[in-house]
């Protein structure tokens, strides 16, 4: 945990998972002018809500999540997570799942987990047990001794999340982490992270370019408009949960999907 | 015998066909043994010189063995600067690689001059030789890191120097192995060779010599000579691979890195 000497406390510390982002800002300078991708971001999130970020390529969704990671600095405001700022990534604090490729190839499945974990110098036994626990929680328990490429993509994709969980903060962030999967494994690996969702109650922050798979998900979606990168809506998604298949042809799920595209046309 | 010959036996037939034919066609007169001494002559000859070939041997694997230390710890140390920074990437770069297609044996007798026709001369032109390649294939080794493995790492709480030792070196080792065997391979060409040109010690020079006064045995046993040296650090080079590089296996980059491999060493001098 960093520090919270340069935090005033002026009201009650949130609770850990709380994320806040108040009038943040992104500007990118370039040779010959500056971009601005993001303008005058503000939004809440309350502990153990599953959100999901979508907008059209290049509205500064990643940007805000790198942000939210620690990994970039904004140019104008702040955020929180857990009450305090995020000046570097933290790992105690946020996990953040990438999209394919980011395992470290040379690395079995159980040593990818166990990375965060031996950057800090935790003994190796405990280091294992946490490995073997957060494996178990993706379902990929007896699969610790393969190496990345000798899984399927889900599969990856689900050693990724154990690496995002093995620290147990509570927020996970993830940057399209399904994008490169085919249709069913799709689907599949979005059940498989609701169950871990469920069991787990952290906060997810999600970033996606499906607007099925954002409603499906989620339990608010927001919007974000094209450069520079605005909210322009915040939906609550009522949906019963579990979610099922179901529900992706019903009345309700139909109109929150075009209630978004909506929005996403017109900025495109 | 059944049509399905595996990969491996049928290499091993060719390997033993060619050693057969080497053997007969001399023999049955086909070829004259002035152009193709015996298989068995060429053993003979080297058998009963076994001592000269021996000292012969020792000086030309104490010249490989400094030079490929020269070269391969000048190219991955050069090539870790270059390819990690972008300032001396700009400046280096561009010379290297006009350099590269310069045939550097020109420098040669400049090097005879400067050191002299001992192992010196020999040295300094095959780790020139060597290096390039293998610094090249470090700077581009570094240089296509997957940028998503550096910030993943960056996201789990990475110091700089964590992400040098746990990131970029595991990272970069299959593409610096590849620029090992492309580098050393040119350093057993350029010791050779420079034996060959101007020398008084090595195999290089034995096979000179004996071929000015055309004992062609002699000069075959000395080629057979390089030929072992060549075979001996290429399965070094593989073992290193298998040893290091465990998690290419399987990999589409593996094979194509294998092919480009066994492309780049066909043109030697």
């Amino acid at each position: 945990m960093q520090p919270l000497a340069n935090v005033t406390p002026l009201k009650p510390p949130a609770r850990a998972g709380a994320i806040e982002v108040k009038n943040v800002g992104q500007v990118f300078r370039g040779r010959s002018q500056d971009v601005v991708a993001l303008e005058d971001v503000s939004l809440e999130i309350k502990p153990g809500r599953f959100v999901v970020l979508v907008g059209p390529s290049g509205c500064g969704k990643s940007t805000l999540l790198m942000m939210m990671a620690g990994l970039r600095q904004q140019t104008s405001g702040t955020i929180t997570i857990s009450g305090a700022p995020i000046p570097q990534p933290d790992p105690d604090r946020v996990g953040v799942v990438f999209q394919e490729a980011s395992l470290f190839p040379w690395l079995t499945a159980e040593d990818n987990v166990e990375f965060p974990l031996a950057l800090r110098g935790v003994p190796k036994a405990e280091r294992r047990a946490k490995a073997q626990d957060a494996l178990k929680l993706v379902g990929l328990d007896g699969f610790g001794k393969r190496h990345p490429h000798e899984l399927s993509g889900g599969m990856k994709q689900r050693v990724s999340i154990a690496r995002g969980l093995v620290q147990d903060p509570p927020v996970l962030l993830m940057d399209e982490p399904f994008a490169a999967l085919d249709e069913q494994t799709r689907m599949t690996m979005g059940d498989e992270l609701l169950r871990i969702w469920a069991a787990t109650g952290k906060t997810v922050v999600f970033v996606t370019h499906s607007l099925t798979e954002a409603v499906y998900l989620a339990d608010e979606v927001i919007v974000m408009s094209a450069r520079p990168g605005r909210i322009v809506d915040h939906l609550q998604v009522q949906l019963p949960r579990p979610r099922t298949y179901e529900m992706l042809s019903g009345d309700a799920f139909g109109s929150l999907r075009d209630r978004i595209w909506r929005h996403i046309r017109k900025s495109a | 015998m059944n049509a399905r010959i595996s990969a491996k036996t049928l290499r091993f037939l060719i390997v033993i066909s060619l050693i057969a034919l080497w053997e007969l066609l001399p023999r049955t007169g086909l070829i004259p043994e002035l152009f193709l001494p015996s298989l068995s002559s060429t053993l003979i000859a080297g058998w009963t010189d076994a001592g000269e070939y021996g000292h012969a041997l020792v000086v030309t694997l104490y010249e490989v063995v400094v030079s490929m230390t020269f070269a391969c710890g000048g190219g991955i140390l050069l090539g870790a600067i270059v390819g990690s920074l972008p300032r001396p990437r700009v400046l280096i770069m561009p010379m290297v690689s006009s350099l590269y297609a310069v045939p550097l044996v020109i420098l040669y007798p400049v090097f005879t001059v400067w050191l002299g026709i001992g192992s010196e001369s020999k040295i300094a032109f095959a780790s020139i030789y060597g290096f390039l390649p293998t610094m090249l294939a470090t700077a581009a080794g570094i240089q296509t890191i997957d940028p998503q493995l550096l910030l993943a790492a960056r996201s789990m709480g990475a110091t700089l120097s964590q992400r040098l030792v746990r990131v970029i070196i595991p990272a970069a080792i299959p593409t610096v192995l590849s620029g090992l065997r492309v580098g050393g391979a040119l350093v057993i060409v350029g010791v050779v060779v420079s034996e060959m040109l101007i020398s008084s010690a090595g195999i290089g020079y034995l096979i000179s010599r004996y071929r000015t006064i055309l004992d062609s045995p002699h000069v075959f046993a000395g080629v057979l000579l390089v030929l072992f040296l060549a075979i001996a650090f290429n399965a070094a080079i593989r073992w290193i691979e298998r040893k290091a590089a465990i998690w290419q296996t399987g990999t589409r980059a593996g094979q194509a890195n294998d092919e480009i491999n066994s492309g780049a060493m066909q043109p030697a001098t």
